[in-house]
């Protein structure tokens, strides 16, 4: 088994206008190829917190972070952009898509980054196997909540990532478009072989996945991963 | 109104506005800019008004002043001036040269020569360096009468005081520097520094022979409580057919009052315009902020509230906002000239009372109030449309974008105020309708302009898709959510200003300073004696650098009556009749002159006087052959017919007359000769040597120093609406401000999604100054396009002139459109490219 990514002791504490707040509090965790890990607790447990380390979004405040062999914690913002264009995706509950740019060039962009002379075409194709050739040229606020996630998750796997990062990716859904996305997430993940990590409150949905991590206060609640594996 | 609706509103909109003035700052200065523009040169203009009110008799240098030109008063006149009078001091006033030989080396400079008698001034004092009294000075020393000279011509010649000098054929000793003239701000322009001596002493200079060109004044010194009404009713009932000139000390600087005015209103409809630029501003801030208070107002709405409620929360809101706003500019706009009055008052050559006039601050808070009202009711009526399902959506982005009848109608109403007041305050409702003509038509042009940059966008954007930065740019500049509309608008008016500004200004330059000079003689000489023609021109036929010579008697004459009309009641305000012309007489028809139409009286004409006019005069003036003309020359009146029309070029410097004679009518009235003289460059110094050794009375005027005095006083024309229009463009750049500020944060997250993708802060950084050089750019090319519609449009139409783009001026105008919208908006990248990701798209989950 390869480990893609690896936390070992990660810390995160934010400065609020209450003092410092411990969010993560030595989180050590190995995360392997081609794996499912569904990341659960409460709110404010620090799950999406954990994602975001991972995803090289935030950065760690303690303890180090490895993704596919490489440090995070050294690297520079730039760095980490470069990182995540050639090997992470994406996907926020909030959808996050360009609001000036049409569902395709939102799809494209990710390509153009990482220098993909045939960008549209594949964002096209993309946009197939989420079933949204149709709105290709729709802006985000022409779209419905489920088609704007869809578009987000035809982006975040575009340029086939290592790893697959997914924050909640049905908190703002009903309940038959968070289906169907979840359907299309896995499906995806499956066609391309990316290793996934999601954040989730559904436990319909964790139990999709290989493995579970429970959060707690900022740290692994052991007694439930141990019930798991 | 149902008074529970004001009550709920009025406690609404006071806890809203606990939240402070996030949001408001630019709504706030572009207000409080406008309205102090307008309240400063409203109080700058009624400073100098009320300065030139208090010193009316100063600035004219008595109480009443009758004036002549080239003669004298007649004994019938004098009279009438002594006996209505207590005190008369006459003065005469012509073009010479002041002439210093020094070392075998002569020097000469043209002056304007004031000759005045022992009575002068009768107001005020004339201040001299080294000081002493003006009798001191004029009476002289050592044998010579005294000469006083403003201190620019005593440089010139290289004159200190002591020293000698000639006007004509007499010699001066120059006892001071004229460092103060009381009266000198009511004579109006002049080619050539002061020199004041008395007039007992120009008895042998052979100046002021009959026929010589020189004006004289009388000064009067009234009796207290004086009708000056009644005296000038008298005056002119007596004399205004002899050509006399009557001017009082109720409008002292009746020439400085009327540009002082002039200038002043269309600074104002500037600052107008100005406001109008920061009204895109002020509704760009207001629609922004309901942006923000959508889901409020739909709280408010799901929980009851009416929609007049609702509308009259958000509008107490921004009144409140909107006089802080016009307070600031009143207090900035009163204050600024009380301070920099005593600068002010030291640069200006007029006297000045800086003080807080009323009139002005409320013509401008009157401005300020209806621009706001007209800004705001439009997007405010917007908040009637949010209804309580935007919670679940962005209803404001989908409301309509006309408001309802009622609010355009009162937009339209309010209009019509502030353009009535307008015109009522500038004393000119045709300048006030055409400057909100060019403010509307500006406006409407600038609003396609921007929806044709945005389709341009989107059409090029396949052609930008291997390029990601650009792509990025293009797409931002294409959506409807950028500010591409605020930048073009807010830059577009005042760099349109500017760049028309900027190309009449600078043809009209090239006109005058480099094309001119290309055919415009190198001297004009005045005051050639009958006796001295002959032998002047034998001096200049000789010069093979002499290419040219033109020479014409030359009288001066008032058009008084036309048709036997009065000639004002006929003619209005025309140049032609405005003051004395010249006039010239010929018997046959001149080799230059081409008739147009009628034909030229032969040669031996001795009938009733014959006229030939200028042809483009004549069809201003409603005149054509068979019309008589009734011109006053030397207190004479001559009534011609007009038997000709002629083609007369004045663009070319050379001799025009608009009123030719046959010789007959004008060869027995004195007068003297003017002559033009084309020369090479570098003969012009000797040909000027030899002429004034010989002919010590006559004047040059050199044409190239004329251009350039001219060119000099267009100049300052142009600075000063230059200045207007560029407080339009700070108003303007704090308008883009604004629009950068408001998209900030779009920005932001826009930033923090493509890190998420893999972008890095470079690419990113290009991409936001792409946009901003990319919008800034399309600003300044329509903006320059607008300019040069209008420049051309004013050369052609108006000047007369030849058009050609002045490319400096529209690189400036473009580069400056791109360099403002890129400090604009690079400022609020910053926060954009160091915030991290997680922070910016959690916050908004």
């Amino acid at each position: 088994m390869t480990t893609v990514l690896s936390l070992k002791d990660a810390r995160l504490s934010l400065d609020g206008n209450a003092g410092r707040i411990e969010i993560l509090r030595g989180i050590t965790l190995d995360v392997q190829k081609g794996e499912t890990l569904g990341l659960v607790g409460p709110s404010g447990s620090g799950k999406s917190s954990l994602l975001m380390l991972m995803g090289g979004l935030e950065a760690a405040t303690g303890g180090q972070i490895q993704a596919l062999g490489q440090n995070l914690s050294d690297m520079n913002e730039d760095a980490l952009a470069h990182f995540r264009r050639d090997h992470m995706g994406v996907v926020f509950q909030s959808f996050h898509l360009i609001p000036t740019m049409t569902a395709l060039e939102n799809v494209a962009t990710p390509l153009e980054l990482a220098g993909h002379k045939d960008a549209f075409d594949r964002a096209m194709t993309e946009l197939v196997n989420v079933g949204l050739e149709d709105r290709a040229n729709h802006f985000p606020s022409q779209l419905s909540g489920g088609e704007q996630q869809r578009v987000a998750l035809a982006r975040a796997v575009a340029p086939r990532p290592d790893i697959l990062l997914a924050d909640e990716p049905t908190g703002n859904l009903d309940q038959t478009n968070g289906s169907h996305i979840m359907d299309l997430l896995f499906e995806l993940r499956d066609r391309h072989g990316a290793t996934l990590v999601l954040v989730t409150h559904s436990n319909e949905l964790a139990a999709r996945c290989d493995r579970v991590v429970r959060l707690r206060d900022g740290q692994i609640d052991t007694t439930l991963a141990e019930a798991v594996a | 109104m149902n008074p529970s609706s004001l009550g709920l509103a009025f406690a609404f909109a006071r806890r809203e506005l606990r939240g402070g003035l996030t949001g408001f700052r630019v709504f706030l200065a572009c207000l409080a800019l406008g309205v102090a523009t307008i309240a400063a040169i409203g109080t700058v203009r009624a400073s100098i008004e009320a300065g030139l009110r208090a010193e009316g008799a100063a600035l004219l240098g008595g109480d009443a002043q009758m004036g002549f030109t080239y003669r004298a008063a007649s004994d019938e006149e004098r009279a009438w001036i002594e006996q209505s009078a207590d005190k008369v001091s006459e003065i005469y006033d012509f073009r010479s040269m002041a002439v210093v030989t020094r070392d075998g080396i002569t020097e000469r400079g043209l002056t304007q020569v004031k000759s005045v008698d022992s009575a002068y001034p009768l107001v005020g004092d004339v201040v001299l360096d080294p000081p002493m009294s003006l009798d001191a000075a004029l009476s002289g020393k050592d044998g010579l009468p005294g000469a006083i000279m403003q201190p620019i011509l005593m440089d010139r010649l290289g004159l200190a005081t002591g020293d000698t000098f000639k006007l004509g054929s007499q010699n001066f000793r120059l006892m001071a520097a004229l460092i103060h003239e009381p009266d000198s701000a009511g004579a109006g322009f002049a080619l050539g520094p002061r020199t004041l001596v008395a007039t007992t002493d120009l008895s042998d200079s052979a100046l002021l022979a009959a026929g010589t060109l020189y004006s004289t004044k009388y000064r009067l010194d009234l009796p207290v409580g004086a009708d000056l009404d009644a005296i000038s009713t008298d005056a002119a009932a007596r004399f205004e057919t002899s050509g006399m000139r009557w001017r009082d000390s109720r409008n002292g600087a009746p020439g400085v009052a009327e540009f002082v005015d002039r200038l002043g209103a269309f600074l104002v409809l500037v600052g107008l315009s100005g406001l109008a630029v920061g009204g895109v501003g002020v509704s760009a801030a207001i629609r922004a902020y309901l942006a923000r208070k959508t889901t409020v107002i739909a709280i408010l709405r799901s929980l009851g509230a009416a929609r007049r409620t609702i509308l009259l929360t958000y509008f107490l809101q921004i009144g409140a906002l909107s006089l802080v706003g016009i307070a600031m500019g009143l207090v900035l706009g009163a204050a600024l000239p009380l301070i920099l009055g005593p600068f002010l008052q030291s640069a200006l050559p007029i006297p000045t009372v800086f003080a807080i006039y009323p009139i002005p601050l409320a013509e401008a808070a009157l401005y300020g109030v209806l621009t706001a009202l007209i800004f705001t009711l439009w997007p405010l009526s917007r908040t009637e449309d949010v209804r309580a399902a935007a919670l679940f959506r962005d209803a404001l982005e989908t409301a309509r974008i006309v408001p309802a009848l009622p609010y355009l109608l009162g937009t339209m109403a309010l209009l019509a105020i502030l353009l009535g007041a307008a015109g009522w305050f500038s004393g000119s409702y045709q300048l006030t309708l055409w400057a909100a003509v060019g403010i509307m038509a500006a406006l409407v042009t600038l609003a396609f302009a921007a929806s044709g940059i945005r389709k341009l966008a989107r059409s090029v954007l396949p052609a930008a898709r291997k390029r990601p930065a650009l792509r990025w740019a293009l797409n931002a500049i294409s959506s409807p959510k950028e500010a591409t509309s605020s930048v073009v608008l807010s830059l577009g008016l005042g760099l349109s200003v500017l760049s028309a500004v900027g190309q009449i200004d600078g043809n009209l330059r090239n006109a005058i300073a480099r094309d001119l000079p290309d055919v415009a003689p190198s001297y004009f000489f005045v005051d050639i004696q009958k006796t001295q023609i002959d032998g002047f021109l034998d001096r200049l036929e000789q010069d093979p650098k002499v290419s040219g010579t033109q020479t014409a008697p030359m009288l001066r004459g008032l058009v008084t009556r036309i048709n036997d009309q009065p000639a004002q009641e006929v003619a209005g305000d025309h140049w032609v009749v405005r003051g004395d012309r010249g006039i010239t007489y010929a018997a046959a028809l001149p080799d230059t002159t081409k008739i147009l139409e009628g034909a030229w009286w032969p040669e031996d004409y001795t009938g009733p006087p014959q006229i030939s006019f200028a042809a483009e005069e004549a069809t201003e003036l409603g005149l054509g052959l068979g019309d008589t003309l009734t011109v006053n020359i030397l207190g004479r009146d001559i009534t011609g017919t007009i038997t000709s029309l002629r083609d007369v070029d004045f663009s070319t410097a050379g001799m025009g007359f608009v009123m030719v004679m046959n010789e007959a009518a004008l060869a027995g009235a004195p007068h003297s000769f003017i002559a033009t003289v084309y020369a090479a460059p570098e003969a012009e110094a000797q040909i000027l040597r030899d002429l004034s050794n010989a002919y010590p009375n006559i004047t040059a005027i050199r044409v190239r120093d004329a251009i350039a005095r001219v060119s000099g006083l267009l100049s300052n024309l142009a600075d000063a609406t230059s200045y207007g229009a560029s407080v339009m463009l700070v108003t303007g750049f704090l308008v883009l401000i604004g629009a950068a500020a408001a998209t900030q944060g779009a920005r932001i997250t826009e930033a923090a999604i493509l890190k998420t993708l893999g972008a890095t802060r470079r690419r990113i950084l290009t991409s936001f100054a792409l946009r901003a050089a990319l919008t800034g750019a399309a600003a300044g090319i329509v903006s320059l396009a607008a300019g040069i519609a209008g420049a051309w449009a004013v050369t052609h139409f108006v000047l007369d002139t030849g058009f050609a783009v002045i490319w400096s001026n529209a690189i400036a105008i473009i580069v400056g459109g791109i360099l403002a919208t890129l400090l604009a908006n690079l400022a609020f990248s910053a926060r954009a490219l160091s915030s991290r990701p997680a922070r910016i798209l959690r916050a908004r989950e």
